[in-house]
């Protein structure tokens, strides 16, 4: 069974080489620094599995992407992740009104690996503790 | 630098020091409430006009018991009127005019009301006695309510006109071209009697309007002043609402933005220490290095808001402040980032050597100084990739000096020029072109512009450039240091 792969979708280079290091431990992992390249490089190639910033080149970037990606029938299975700084509201939010941003979970910066491996096993499945070529 | 800019530049400078404009219309508030009181004064005056009106068909029905029996006709008739056009004057103003209405037209509606009722009086007047007659007193009273509700100018044509009415009323009768009506007690007006009576009905109808008048204006005076007053402070305790609103704005977005640093790092550290990578890898020495780069801009934010804050309590109006040569300055600071320009292949073009000494009387050096090497080193460091050319120019005139430095660098959107004086109000591009900033630099320079009583501004091109404009006043001096 291949790899699940991982989009990361953020502008914090040192973030991203953070996650990039813990993801690769089981997936195969792409990045990218804005919500455009995130739309084009979904386009190109489907991830299993998309990993949201919020406030990139715009305020509200993530959200707009992850609006966009489930208003298209091709990408509406993708789950998503939302991981950002923005404001613990969200996660309250985003309990009540669940069409507000069509996210499968929500998480805070800074986040644990261990709870962020968890919760990706649950959406994408354990994927393969081989490096990644 | 040119005159006209200069003079632009000045009268932008004198606009902002300090002339307040009020906002909203007040004149269309005074306008309402005056037009609410007459609205209320006028229904209340309808209802004594019922009382006067069934007091007169009252008299015309008792006249004979008063020895008035030619009268009794002529007074139902009387009350018959009054009655009829007040219940149109009620209709208009309950139905046709409301206190939202017209001020002028309820105005007009008060001056109508006056005359109809002072004709009415004239003509009670002469059928219950002419000169002699009980009601007159009535017409003196009358001016007085018309006084409090319409403005004196127009209650001093009315008296001249009662008066002369009256007057020209009484020498009828006297002469016999109408007919007199017996009095009260059934006796005739003597010409003495009516003369007498005339003359204390003028100085009676022009005492009452000048008292009442002077009574009334001083009353709407205090009324405007104190709505005046009561809007100031409202306004002012809006201005204070927005300043919190602000301020708690401010504080949330300095937490984010702190916030997003420790993240990052405390990650970076979680994932070293759970052995994702190994420190001594070549990945691990990576995101080592990294966090360490996020440390130093936390760092560079920490200090920006002290600068700031500093800079926003006047750095206590600065006991070290001193006269200051911004050309001294501006030539430091260009042997300060030298360097930097030959490193990112930018020319940097020293266009205030030959310009005369610009000396401010009072200035914190270390301020002006970091304003002016931010506003250059954000020059050179947005320049193009492929290098470019800074300018630094001084002017000066009696009044201001004015620091203009102009790149061709990658500009600012359009969108954003206004907001980048903002506290962590970074331009997409600016990001792009993967040059630190603590998105604090300009506010900062902007603060340091106002400390100094100056101000900044800026023109930008995206993909043309940035010309950003410090205008300082010469002689500015904080008026806290004055008054010490």
């Amino acid at each position: 069974m291949a790899r699940p792969t991982v989009l990361v979708a953020d502008d914090d280079v040192v973030f991203v080489q953070s996650l990039a290091a813990v993801l690769r431990t089981r997936y195969h992992v792409r990045t990218v620094a804005n919500g455009t390249e995130a739309l084009a490089t979904v386009e190109d190639d489907p991830p299993d599995l998309v990993i949201l910033d919020v406030m990139m080149d715009h305020m509200s970037e993530g959200f707009d992407v992850a609006r966009a990606l489930r208003s298209n029938e091709a990408t509406a299975l993708i789950p998503i992740i939302i991981l950002t700084g923005v404001d613990r509201v969200y996660n309250l939010r985003m309990e009540v009104d669940e069409s507000w941003v069509p996210a499968d979970q929500y998480f805070e910066k800074p986040i644990s690996p261990v709870v962020l491996m968890r919760k990706v096993g649950d959406l994408v499945g354990p994927g393969e503790a081989k490096p990644d070529p | 630098m040119t005159e006209p800019t200069m003079t632009r530049l000045q009268t932008q400078v004198a606009a902002g020091s300090g002339t307040r404009v009020r906002s909203g219309s007040g004149k269309n508030q005074f306008s309402y409430i005056f037009a609410w009181e007459l609205h209320e004064r006028l229904l209340w005056f309808c209802k004594l006009r019922w009382l006067a009106a069934a007091g007169l068909a009252l008299v015309s029905v008792l006249g004979p018991f008063f020895s008035m029996p030619l009268t009794r006709p002529s007074l139902a008739v009387i009350a018959a009127l009054v009655a009829i056009y007040n219940l149109v004057f009620v209709y208009v103003l309950r139905v046709r005019l409301g206190p939202e209405k017209d001020y002028a037209a309820l105005k007009g509606l008060a001056i109508l009301q006056m005359v109809t009722d002072l004709a009415a009086l004239l003509f009670t007047v002469h059928f219950t006695g002419g000169c002699a007659s009980p009601v007159l007193p009535f017409v003196v009273f009358h001016m007085a309510i018309g006084t409090i509700m319409i403005e004196g100018r127009i209650m001093y044509a009315l008296a001249f006109a009662v008066s002369t009415a009256a007057a020209s009323l009484f020498a009828l009768e006297l002469t016999g071209i109408l007919a007199q009506v017996p009095t009260v007690s059934g006796g005739q007006s003597t010409v003495g009697s009516c003369v007498l009576s005339t003359a204390m009905l003028v100085v009676l109808v022009f005492g009452v309007v000048y008292l009442t008048d002077s009574v009334t204006s001083r009353f709407k005076a205090r009324n405007i002043e104190l709505h005046q007053t009561t809007t100031e402070l409202r306004h002012a305790l809006d201005e204070q609402e927005q300043l919190e609103r602000r301020k708690s704005h401010y504080m949330r977005i300095s937490a984010h933005q702190l916030r997003s640093p420790l993240g990052t790092i405390k990650t970076s550290i979680q994932v070293l220490i759970d052995g994702y990578l190994d420190p001594g890898s070549p990945d691990g020495h990576r995101l080592l290095e990294g966090t360490a780069a996020r440390v130093d801009s936390l760092l560079d934010i920490v200090n920006d808001l002290l600068e700031l804050a500093k800079m926003r309590e006047g750095r206590a109006r600065a006991p070290w402040a001193r006269e200051v040569s911004v050309n001294q300055i501006l030539a430091d600071i260009f042997d300060t980032v030298d360097p930097f320009a030959r490193e990112a292949n930018v020319e940097l073009v020293p266009d205030f050597i030959n310009e005369g000494a610009a000396v401010l009387d009072w200035a914190v050096p270390p301020d002006l100084v970091y304003a002016f090497e931010n506003l250059i080193h954000n020059a050179i460091k947005y320049s193009k990739p492929e290098g470019g050319t800074v300018t630094v120019a001084l002017g000066i005139d009696r009044t201001h000096a004015m620091v203009v430095i102009a790149d061709d660098g990658i500009g600012i959107p359009s969108d954003l020029q206004d907001d980048v004086f903002l506290e962590f109000v970074r331009a997409p591009n600016a990001k792009h072109a993967r040059a630190e900033g603590t998105g604090l630099g300009l506010s900062i320079v902007r603060e340091a512009a106002q400390m100094h009583g100056g101000k900044v501004s800026l023109e930008s091109a995206e993909g043309l450039g940035t010309t950003v404009t410090v205008v300082l006043p010469l002689h500015h001096i904080p008026p806290e240091i004055i008054d010490r």
